[in-house]
């Protein structure tokens, strides 16, 4: 292919030319091009960020408390983020550098409904409704565990609509557009029973859990769920838990 | 005593096939490449299951390193109207505008200063010192000087001014900008940023809470109650 053959004609002619071929060595053209393939291997970004939306509530001060919507000690879940501490103290414990995430929650009110404090103000350790979860992939049979398994029993009938929806959609009886359409109507469904969950996080837990339990939240369809501070109760119980549960 | 007479064999590959090959791959990666912007600091943004991209023009990216630093990155429009050379003068304008509201010490930018300052990607430095940064550009050398400051490698500070107590009467510096973001005539820009588009968080993975908490804090103060985080595809299971 990279050679010219320059043939003698016929072999009549009167000049005997010699049969010449031309060889174009194209090693180094192959060896050029190799090493700017690898520059632009390198220095390319295939892969998009993808981002995560989120809206906070406005701070302003609300002047009427009674107008907050406030959600009710049936639906409320609250999810509490923290580093795994060192055994014995508050200390951080890391691995590798790296803050070990741990999730709790509760159910309802803190404390359950007589509260986590009696009338002089001291800590109920019995009432402590905090318990502790995990974040963790599926089984291997596509069942739930974890924080994700808590969150799906509280969200049923959310998702056995959207469930519902997915079968259709892979039937094809449904078009994607409509699927979206159809799963946010589920979503905002008012006759469903809903959790509202509430997001805390204590200032030692990672970013990365807050997006983590964030993902959570988009897997398992929720559609009222909110980042707030942590309140003293909220700090109180995480403590008093921690105490009761160092080995 | 027979001897074997070995046939001359040439070892002459071709290699056209092969360059062909090459040529095709390297057209293909100049044509999709995207050059990764060089930002101050590297950071590992969380895994999460959304798959919605990241927008391509009109937003402001901030950048927090885990120490707590923070700068930002402003993408307008390809258009030449709001180009972002054109859109990051007037935003130095608007700053120094909104910062000598609040200050004694006024500041003000030549416009060598401001033509610098068109020339920057990622940036953040407090703005008492930003003159002395922007004139380092004119220097010998000054884009690597500038580099090294604004990746900590000097003494000089670096990242712009934020914390944990604020309030609209008192921004911080991080808030000014942000306004001065919102302020500018790129309308479709100060829309995105209503809209919750036009920010995006890029944090560490390992950042502590409280860093982000505080960002989002001061963002939540001047009613930027909506905005995006940027996060990588998740690559195992769900």
């Amino acid at each position: 292919m990279a050679q010219i053959e320059t043939g003698g004609g016929d072999g009549k002619g009167k000049s005997h030319q010699k049969k010449m071929s031309i060889h174009v060595d194209f090693t180094p053209m192959v060896d050029m091009n190799m090493l700017l393939i690898t520059f632009f291997m390198l220095c390319t970004t295939m892969i998009k960020s993808q981002t995560l939306n989120i809206a906070l509530p406005s701070n302003e001060k609300v002047e009427n408390v009674e107008n907050m919507s406030q959600a009710s000690a049936d639906d409320a879940v609250t999810i509490i983020l923290d580093a795994k501490r060192k055994k014995g103290s508050f200390d951080v414990d890391t691995v590798n550098g790296k803050v070990v995430n741990e999730v709790y929650y509760f159910e309802g009110k803190p404390g359950g409904d007589e509260g986590m404090f009696d009338a002089a103000g001291n800590i109920l350790s019995a009432n402590n409704n905090l318990q502790k979860a995990e974040f963790l992939a599926n089984n291997a049979d596509g069942t739930s565990q974890g924080i994700r398994k808590l969150i799906q029993q509280r969200n049923k009938e959310v998702l056995v609509e959207i469930n519902k929806l997915k079968e259709r959609f892979r039937k094809e009886e449904i078009n994607q557009e409509q699927y979206d359409s159809l799963s946010k109507k589920v979503r905002r469904d008012e006759k469903l029973k809903k959790p509202v969950i509430i997001i805390k996080s204590t200032n030692q837990a990672s970013y990365g859990s807050l997006v983590q339990i964030l993902d959570e939240m988009q897997i398992n369809s929720i559609s009222k769920y909110q980042i707030d501070n942590m309140t003293r109760v909220d700090s109180v119980m995480l403590i008093d838990y921690q105490n009761n549960h160092r080995n | 005593m027979g001897r074997v007479q070995m046939k001359k064999k040439s070892t002459f590959i071709d290699m056209t096939a092969m360059s062909d090959v090459t040529v095709l791959l390297l057209t293909f990666f100049m044509l999709t490449s995207t050059f990764l912007a060089k930002e101050p600091t590297t950071v590992v943004t969380p895994p999460s299951v959304s798959e919605e991209k990241v927008q391509e023009t009109n937003f402001v990216q901030v950048l927090v390193s885990p120490e707590g630093k923070i700068w930002l990155t402003m993408n307008n429009d390809t258009s030449a109207q709001w180009s972002n050379e054109r859109m990051r003068m007037e935003l130095l304008d608007k700053v120094a505008e909104i910062y000598n509201e609040s200050h004694k010490n006024k500041i003000s930018f030549s416009p060598e200063q401001k033509y610098a300052f068109s020339k920057l990607g990622a940036f953040g430095v407090p703005l008492a010192n930003m003159g002395e940064f922007l004139d380092l550009a004119a220097m010998p050398e000054g884009t690597t000087k500038q580099d090294e400051w604004i990746q900590g490698k000097t003494e000089k500070v670096t990242g712009i001014p934020i914390q944990k107590e604020q309030d609209e009467l008192h921004p911080t510096e991080f808030q000014m900008w942000m306004k001065a973001m919102r302020q500018t005539n790129n309308e479709t820009l100060a829309q995105a940023i209503k809209d919750g588009t036009g920010v995006a968080i890029k944090a560490d993975q390992n950042t502590s809470y409280e860093i982000v908490h505080m960002v989002m804090d001061n963002l939540q103060t001047i009613h930027m109650n909506k905005f995006t985080l940027l996060t990588a595809l998740k690559t195992e299971g769900e």
